[in-house]
Parts: C-alpha cells; sequence; structure tokens
C-alpha cells in the first residue's frame, strides 16, 4: 500500500470538532504532500507527451494537484490515486492542447529535438534525426483522436491496458481494438510517405 | 508472396519505429525539484482561497460549540412561537351574521329541463249524467253546499232538467 493510500483514509477518519479540525487540516495537506511526491514525475510525462513543451506540462501538473486540494474531501472515496490522478491530467492536457491549437508546430519539433538524447550523434545526424521524429509525430497527430489518445497512452509502460481502459473510461477490448486500428493506419501512413520520398 | 512479406515487414517496422520514440518521449525524465514547485504552488493555491473566501471560514466555526447551538435554536423557536402568536393574537372572528344568504331554490326538477317528456294531461272530468230515477235523491247542489250559481246558470240548468238527453256527451 502506498503511502497516499495510508494517510487518506487515516485523515478521512478524524472526527469533525474545533479541536481535531486543525489535525484534520494538516493530515490532508500531508496526504496531498504524499500524492504530489508519488506521482508528480508521471504525470508530468503523460502531460509532456500530450504538449511537448516542459512548461506547459509543469502547468497541468500544477493545475491537476490544485484541483485535487478543491476536492480534497472526496479524497477518500478514490480506489487508485494513480489512474485516478492521470485520468485528472489526461482532460487537461487535452484540453489545453484543444485550446492552443494555434501554436505552431515548429516549437513542439525544436523542444523534442531539444529532449530527446542524442549523445553520440553528429550534427549531420541529429538534424537527420529530429526531422525523422518530427514526421513520425506528424503521422501521429494525424491519427483519429481515439486511436491516437490508446496509442500515447500505452506507450507508457506502468500502465496496463486495464488501466487505460480506465483513465479513457471505456471497456479494455476497445482500447485492444483501438490500438490495433491505430497501428494499422499509422503503417498506412508511414508506408504511403516512405514511397512518395 | 516475398513482395508482400517485405511490405508487411516494412509496416510493422515502421510501427515499431514510431512506438518506440513515443515509448522515449513518454520515458523522458521529469525536470529536477517539480514536486517541490507543485508543492509551493499549492501552499500558494491554498493561502489565495484563504484570502479570497470567506475571512470568517478560517478561524473556528461559531457553530461547533454546544451552547451557541442551543442559543441558535432556542432564537428559531422563539422566532416561530412569537410569529404563530401574533397571527393568533391578530385574529378576530367574523361576528354572527343577522342574516344568512340562502342560494336560490330551483323548482322541482332541481333546475334540470324535462328532456321534451310529454306530460300526460290529468282526464278531465266530463259532465255528469243526471239518471231522472234519482231525481229524488238529495244532491250536493240541493243541499246547499255548492256556492250559489248565476242567473244564467241556474236557467240552464232549469232547462237541462226539462230535456235530460241533452247532457248526454256527443258522440
Amino acid at each position: 500500500m502506498s503511502a497516499s493510500q495510508t494517510l487518506v483514509p487515516a485523515w478521512m477518519e478524524i472526527v469533525e470538532s474545533p479541536v481535531h479540525e486543525e489535525a484534520r487540516r494538516r493530515a490532508q495537506e500531508e496526504a496531498l504532500e504524499a500524492l504530489v511526491d508519488q506521482y508528480a514525475t508521471t504525470l508530468y510525462r503523460v502531460a509532456f507527451s500530450v504538449l511537448r513543451n516542459q512548461s506547459d506540462a509543469e502547468d497541468a501538473v500544477q493545475e491537476v494537484f490544485v484541483r485535487v486540494l478543491r476536492h480534497r474531501d472526496t479524497l477518500g472515496d478514490i480506489r487508485d490515486h494513480r489512474v485516478w490522478l492521470i485520468r485528472i491530467v489526461w482532460n487537461i492536457v487535452l484540453d489545453r492542447k484543444r485550446r492552443a491549437k494555434t501554436r505552431p508546430e515548429t516549437d513542439d519539433i525544436a523542444e523534442i529535438a531539444r529532449v530527446l538524447p542524442t549523445t553520440g550523434l553528429s550534427a549531420e545526424q541529429r538534424a537527420a534525426a529530429a526531422q525523422h521524429h518530427a514526421h513520425v509525430l506528424a503521422c501521429v497527430e494525424k491519427l483519429p483522436a481515439r486511436e491516437r489518445e490508446v496509442m500515447m497512452l500505452s506507450a507508457f509502460d506502468e500502465l496496463s491496458s486495464v488501466e487505460i481502459a480506465a483513465v479513457l473510461e471505456v471497456t479494455e477490448s476497445s482500447v485492444r481494438s483501438r490500438l490495433f486500428r491505430a497501428r494499422n493506419l499509422l503503417a498506412d501512413m508511414l508506408g504511403h510517405s516512405r514511397s512518395m520520398r | 508472396m516475398n513482395l508482400s512479406g517485405h511490405n508487411e515487414q516494412d509496416r510493422n517496422a515502421s510501427v515499431n519505429d514510431a512506438e518506440r520514440l513515443l515509448r522515449l518521449i513518454a520515458s523522458l525524465p521529469a525536470p529536477v525539484g517539480i514536486e517541490d514547485r507543485v508543492k509551493g504552488g499549492l501552499r500558494g493555491a491554498g493561502s489565495k482561497t484563504g484570502v479570497i473566501g470567506w475571512p470568517a471560514a478560517n478561524r473556528t466555526p461559531w457553530t461547533q460549540s454546544w451552547y451557541m447551538r442551543a442559543a441558535a435554536a432556542a432564537a428559531i423557536v422563539f422566532v416561530v412561537a412569537g410569529g404563530g402568536w401574533g397571527v393568533h393574537a391578530r385574529f378576530h372572528p367574523a361576528p354572527e351574521p343577522a342574516a344568512r344568504a340562502v342560494p336560490q331554490q330551483l323548482d322541482r326538477s332541481g333546475g334540470l329541463s324535462p328532456a321534451a317528456a310529454m306530460r300526460t294531461p290529468k282526464t278531465l272530468q266530463g259532465p255528469r249524467v243526471a239518471v231522472p230515477g234519482k231525481a229524488g235523491q238529495q244532491t250536493e247542489r240541493d243541499s246547499g253546499l255548492m256556492k250559489k250559481s248565476s242567473p244564467r246558470a241556474r236557467r240552464r240548468e232549469i232547462k237541462n232538467q226539462a230535456n235530460p238527453a241533452a247532457t248526454l256527451p256527443l258522440r
């Protein structure tokens, strides 16, 4: 059992009284800090995979925990905090991306080229790799939203298909079928672009 | 066959390549100190809600103390009871009326029409045949119980006695 899972029920059991109010508040803060310690990096990675911008991803993580702070009284009802938090950050980043459509795609590519490890590559190779990555990501972006979302979440090794289904609020079988379709579509797109070259 | 197999391999390789890139992006490490920054932001958000929120909310709520709750309950009871008494005190029953309004009485049918029903008229009593043999019998008229008839009627009566066939009904 994780630290946050043990802390949350503990503060939920504190009875309402003026004496215990302060203790309750402190316990809530501790539970929230435990959640931040445990899941902030995971949430950041999920956010970055969609937004592809460090500061935007960090803002999204911040927003997740501000929302949790606002609804901290419901924390005791949550069974799996990890999946719950990933679902929150997923919705936030999709919403942000929808609103920030005006940002040029070149910014994303530059950011990816900056953060991806390129040690041992020459300048030419680095440029070619960045171009290839940009092309692949552009193809991923062209996928239908449902298929794209499943494909992006399946890139996280720590998420099982059951958990992806829980994040997207669909059945596990539909996750599998969407992933299958996504792979086929992506193969068509990449193969088509290769033949065009 | 060989060509299609080669194509299939190419397709798989390109998809695997794309998935590897996505996995690489997904596994990028988070910037150092993100947890501390998030915690700092939360503290700021918490204090901000305190400033924006109702100032009394941060203090120990008065609703928690027992005697304040009892006082509030007593005040509510007093207000409700006082209001009820005020209404009762101002209420004066209306004096007994000297006359009562009675609804207009309808005819026997209760206001309903007869729906074009034919009324059977009462059978008229025809003129009685005066039997000559019983002429000596004392009639009501003779006994003087009847009203005094007019001179014209009396003359007709005398005439009828003289000619009894005139009293028979026409056929």
